[in-house]
């Protein structure tokens, strides 16, 4: 909503009340301010003159001579324009003055007649867009005057965000009124009296549906189209409405000063009873924007003699629309329901002023006044005559008392409000009500469809009671530093990577159907209805291409990558085992390693790093679709699948132009728990000597170097133990695999005898259970 | 009673110690002045031959010089070292102002860090994360957050869904799991859920078409509008800082009543909106099958926007990029 200062003034006194104070008291009224600026004239020494005579330029047809009057002096300017005559009040720019843009007019010989200034348009004063002539003032500019001293100049704009509760403040009358409450001012009355002379011509019905329950109007005859007063012009495009003419331009200052939407039929265009129904299923309306619309049974609309003529609340018909030659207009001023109204709109994508504020709810007893109103702009045009208003209401329930006790409001707002308060403000606000010690009382008024229920009342008091003004305490919650096990295993994710030096990223969740079957080419992807583009048509059904996009983005715009993990949903089609209705989503942790040829091998990383954040986790070689045939894994704990690892195949590699190997992992976190991530594997230290063995055995290719290590645990399972892998060689066929055995027994002091026989057992047991021979020293 | 010079000796001594270039050659000294060849040791077998009175005399004058020379070697060893060491030590210079490690950050993204701290606070007094779907359905989007179909609101943000009966689609808000939680749990209620919300936009500076909230929401039987005031603006001292100026505008969200903007002044005077919240509608209360005695209050704050507002970021593109160098300064 777009407030002028003056314009607010006709409504509520604000002389004594400067704009900080009027910024402050709209925001505390739930105005979120948008905007605000002050409005100067962007001319200077323009003076008020009138044209005395006209006469053709000697030398050029397209121009005249006119002589002005600015009061102490006759001045001859030449002018292009032909939208006047003689005695046109008019802006003039004498020498030595600056219209808009600080464009400085002088004297000026314009094809042999010196032109002493300018007459000037709208758009030159930077009033308004108007390019077809000049500005002509009416009766009440002085002549001789300062210009910008013959109307409000300068103004206060602010622009307001109205929230959608808030129908009834979307016109200058009911800013006001909240206004006057904050400001403890009356709210002025403005009377709108009607001397009617006529009949109206013809008769209104509002029609059987309930979808509109009130359908007046008023003929008015004799009417001249032409340019509004300069009042309307100004206030209106300073509120961004396009001028128009008188007809149009009346209608929308109505809107915007009470909130009532109005409609402007040609009468002479009418022929039969003016009615509402429900259109039929492929009915057919050409609308004002000469588009031909097909209905349906959803669409309210205005009839004459059952045809078509409007779609009601949202847009008028071409074939009785307002013209130039018109000259008797029938005014409609209805009140259409709500949803009906926002249906229509939003279905034909036909958002006006006057459809936002039906949808929004207008006040239901202000129709008449709309017309009144509207009329009265006319009121120094003397040709005109009007009819009495015809009313078409059909007989509506009145709104019945809510009753709630007092002791809700502190049971709600924590705090006691004096009843004073509450029976002032709701006065204010004329909200009728009945406030006794226990209870109060209230009547939902006319225009206020957000008080429905003693929580809507309750929260009306709070705002102007103003909610800085209440206390604050501080509840405290039943789970101190608890966050649970959902936020607790992703920390646990991110601390660990982090320290290991992977990348967060947080990445868009959509995506297109082939980057998703690189990987998933069996999971049905979850297509978006509305997407935003077409490479964003699916939702992701795994991690892996958003990690490979982010490694070869940073690879080809930094000139280096890195390690990356991302903690996110993916989604299919698959049936949620959770929750009904909705596609299977799964919160995933998707890391990426790249082979940036260090000396440790990435798959062998990944692993060793899984085996160190995640307790209990074991691998089984598994081909999946965009990986390495053998170098792919799913990972495990406890025999439950967790996840995937693995290295991209040299395909992908090669179609994504990718030029180092990548090795991708998806671990699934729902089928983790923080108690499981957090084992303890504490081992007591002996505090007898250790006896050391490096052995090296030739091997297969395929032998899992772990499993040596998993029996040597075996054996030793009483001592306290350290087995690694020292050393893996492979040339040819021939593997050798070198393990450093230090062991610790927690009773005594090996012995030379001993420590030959714990050797000895060692290589035994291995040689025969894996079938691999013991390199000799020197070997 | 023999005379040895001892002058002559210690003079010696001090050539030869003045002539040491490596430390070992101190033990090659010790042995030639102190050891059983050297002229102390010549001198020693000479004592049983003395008379007591001299034998006494001279003894203790040979085990004075013995001690004299030892503590010479000593302490000139102990230089010797000294002195080689603080020479290497000063020939020896690290140029630190090189950094190897060229990333600054914490690894960790940005969003996740404002989460988890936005998370502790609330967890500080007592709040449990929540989890709730991020494809859902439109009843809980909308329906059970007082939101029905006719709702003006309703067409306010631009929603992405995901079946031609708009019965499905990315969750707008994560309100959605103030329902879920409600359903599956039952009061009192002190839960936040951060997540991944959802929007038509494409990714440019000012708009995503995903970012981040963190919803709010307790429920007991005595919360009321003060102890909503209370709480947050305990958050915005904890994230912005002790001298905060924090205030609460009306504001309207279908699913709370009385409802409020919070802005926080900011350093250069202005106020910023940070956070939309109220007390929760009794209709959202009476959807999940709550019973009238329990009431509360629900908050929704951006995570980009808290960034933003932190680290001066500009674009939120920024958060969707992962260009290394935006990931690393964090």
């Amino acid at each position: 909503m777009k407030l002028l200062k003056s314009w607010l003034q006709d409504w509520i006194d604000l002389t004594d009340i400067d704009d900080g104070d009027l910024s402050t008291a709209l925001e505390s009224l739930g105005f979120e301010i948008e905007d605000y600026k002050l409005i100067n004239p962007d001319y200077k020494n323009i003076i008020v003159g009138k044209v005395i005579e006209i006469y053709q330029h000697p030398n050029a047809d397209k121009v005249r001579v006119t002589k002005v009057d600015v009061g102490n002096k006759i001045y001859e300017i030449v002018c292009g324009a032909w939208n006047f005559e003689e005695g046109a009040i008019v802006p003039v720019a004498l020498p030595n003055s600056y219209i808009k843009d600080s464009f400085k007019i002088d004297k000026r010989d314009i094809r042999g007649v010196e032109s002493n200034g300018m007459i000037c348009s709208a758009s030159e004063l930077n009033l308004w867009d108007e390019h077809d002539g000049i500005l002509v003032l009416d009766e009440s500019f002085k002549i001789g005057s300062d210009f910008s001293k013959s109307y409000i100049s300068t103004d206060s704009y602010w622009e307001v965000g109205v929230t959608p509760n808030r129908g009834d403040c979307m016109s200058y009358l009911g800013i006001a009124r909240e206004l006057s409450t904050y400001f403890n001012k009356k709210l002025n009355k403005i009377e709108n009296p009607l001397n009617p002379k006529l009949k109206p011509v013809l008769k209104v019905n509002s029609g059987k549906s309930k979808l509109c329950s009130s359908y007046q109007s008023i003929e008015i005859e004799n009417i001249s189209i032409k340019d509004s007063s300069f009042l309307i012009k100004y206030r209106l495009s300073n509120i961004g409405v396009r001028i128009i003419n008188n007809v149009v331009d009346y209608t929308n200052y109505v809107l915007h000063d009470i909130g009532q939407p109005l409609h402007a039929f040609d009468r002479d265009k009418l022929y039969g009873t003016i009615s509402v129904r429900k259109a039929k299923e492929g009915e057919k309306l050409k609308t004002l924007d000469e588009q031909i619309r097909t209905l349906d049974n959803d669409d309210l609309i205005v009839t004459d003699n059952n045809e078509p003529i409007a779609l009601a609340g949202v847009m008028g018909g071409f074939d009785t629309e307002v013209t130039n030659e018109t000259v008797n207009l029938l005014i409609e001023s209805a009140y259409f329901d709500k949803v009906s109204i926002m249906k229509t709109s939003r279905k034909l994508n036909l958002i006006s002023d006057a459809s936002v504020r039906f949808e929004r709810g207008i006040d239901r007893n202000i129709q008449a006044y709309g017309l009144k109103r509207f009329t009265n702009l006319y009121e120094l045009d003397e040709n005109i005559q009007y009819s009495e208003i015809s009313d078409s209401s059909k007989q509506t329930e009145s709104e019945n008392f809510i009753t709630f006790e007092t002791s809700l409001i502190e049971s709600i707002l924590g705090q006691v409000i004096d009843n004073k308060f509450i029976s002032s403000t709701l006065k204010s606000l004329s909200i009728e009500s009945e406030i006794k010690k226990d209870t109060i009382k209230f009547k939902q008024p006319s225009w206020r469809y957000d008080l429905e229920r003693p929580i809507d009342l309750i929260e009306e008091i709070a705002k102007h009671y103003g909610f800085n003004n209440f206390k604050s305490t501080l509840p405290i919650g039943n789970n101190l530093n608890q966050v649970g096990n959902y936020w607790n295993v992703r920390k646990y994710f991110i601390d660990k990577l982090s320290l290991e030096k992977f990348n967060e990223t947080q990445s868009l969740s959509f995506t297109q159907k082939e980057y998703n079957e690189f990987f998933d080419p069996d999971k049905e992807g979850v297509k978006v209805l509305n997407p935003i583009d077409q490479t964003q048509e699916y939702l992701r059904t795994n991690l892996y291409y958003s990690l490979i996009k982010t490694y070869k983005f940073n690879y080809d715009q930094n000139s280096f990558s890195g390690k990356y993990f991302e903690i996110n949903n993916i989604y299919n089609n698959s049936t949620n085992k959770k929750y009904k209705k909705i596609p299977k989503q799964d919160y995933t942790l998707g890391f990426l390693v790249p082979d940036n040829k260090s000396d440790i091998n990435p798959m062998q990383y990944i692993a060793s790093l899984l085996r160190k954040i995640i307790p209990g986790v074991s691998f089984d070689q598994l081909s999946k679709p965009g990986f390495h045939q053998n170098n792919s894994y799913v990972i495990m704990v406890d025999n439950k699948l967790i996840g995937h690892t693995g290295q991209l195949s040299y395909l992908l590699k090669e179609e994504l132009d990718l030029s180092e190997n990548l090795f991708l992992s998806q671990i699934y976190l729902e089928e983790l728990n923080l108690e499981g991530l957090n084992t303890s594997n504490y081992k007591p230290l002996s505090h007898y000597p250790f006896i050391k063995f490096d052995l090296s055995f030739k091997v297969n290719r395929d032998l899992n170097a772990n499993d040596l290590i998993q029996e040597v645990e075996n054996l030793l399972q009483n001592n306290e133990n350290s087995i690694k892998v020292f050393d893996d060689y492979a040339f040819e066929k021939t593997r050798n695999l070198g393990i450093r055995i230090i062991t610790r027994s927690y009773e005594k002091t090996y012995n030379e005898k001993e420590n030959t026989e714990i050797l000895n057992m060692i290589v035994d047991k291995l040689t025969s259970k894996f079938n691999i021979t013991l390199n000799e020293k020197g070997e | 009673m023999p005379e040895l010079n001892l002058d002559k000796i210690l003079a010696s001594l001090d050539l030869r110690i003045s002539e040491v270039t490596l430390p070992d050659e101190y033990d090659q000294i010790s042995k030639d002045y102190l050891g059983k060849d050297s002229l102390l040791a010549e001198e020693r077998k000479k004592l049983p031959t003395l008379s007591n009175e001299d034998k006494k005399k001279y003894g203790k004058k040979l085990t004075e010089l013995s001690k004299e020379i030892e503590s010479k070697i000593e302490s000139s060893k102990k230089q010797f070292i000294l002195d080689t060491f603080q020479k290497k030590e000063k020939e020896e210079f690290t140029d630190i102002s090189i950094d190897w490690n060229r990333n600054e950050g914490s690894y960790k993204h940005i969003l996740s860090s404002v989460m988890d701290e936005v998370v502790n606070i609330f967890s500080s007094i007592g709040y449990e994360v929540a989890y709730g779907p991020e494809a859902e359905t439109s009843w809980h989007n909308f329906d059970a957050l007082n939101t029905p179909d006719w709702h003006p609101a309703r067409y306010e943000s631009d929603t992405i869904y995901l079946n031609s009966d708009l019965e499905t689609l990315l969750r707008t808000q994560t309100s959605t799991v103030q329902i879920r939680h409600m359903e599956q749990n039952d009061p009192p209620v002190y839960i936040v859920a951060p997540g991944r919300v959802f929007r038509s936009d494409q990714l440019d500076a000012t708009h995503s078409p995903v970012f981040h909230q963190l919803e709010g929401l307790a429920i007991d039987k005595n919360l009321s509008f003060t102890d909503l005031k209370g709480t947050l603006e305990y958050f915005t001292k904890e994230f912005f800082g002790e001298n905060i100026e924090t205030k609460f505008i009306p504001h309207f969200f279908p699913f709370t009543e009385p409802s409020a903007e919070v802005l926080v002044k900011w350093n250069d005077g202005s106020w910023l909106e940070i956070l939309g919240c109220g007390m929760v509608d009794p209709n959202v209360l009476e959807n999940v099958g709550y019973s009238k005695e329990y009431k509360g209050f629900a908050w929704g704050v951006g995570i980009e926007r808290l960034a933003m507002l932190r680290y001066k970021i500009d674009h939120i593109k920024n958060f969707y990029e992962n260009d290394i160098r935006f990931l690393e300064q964090f």
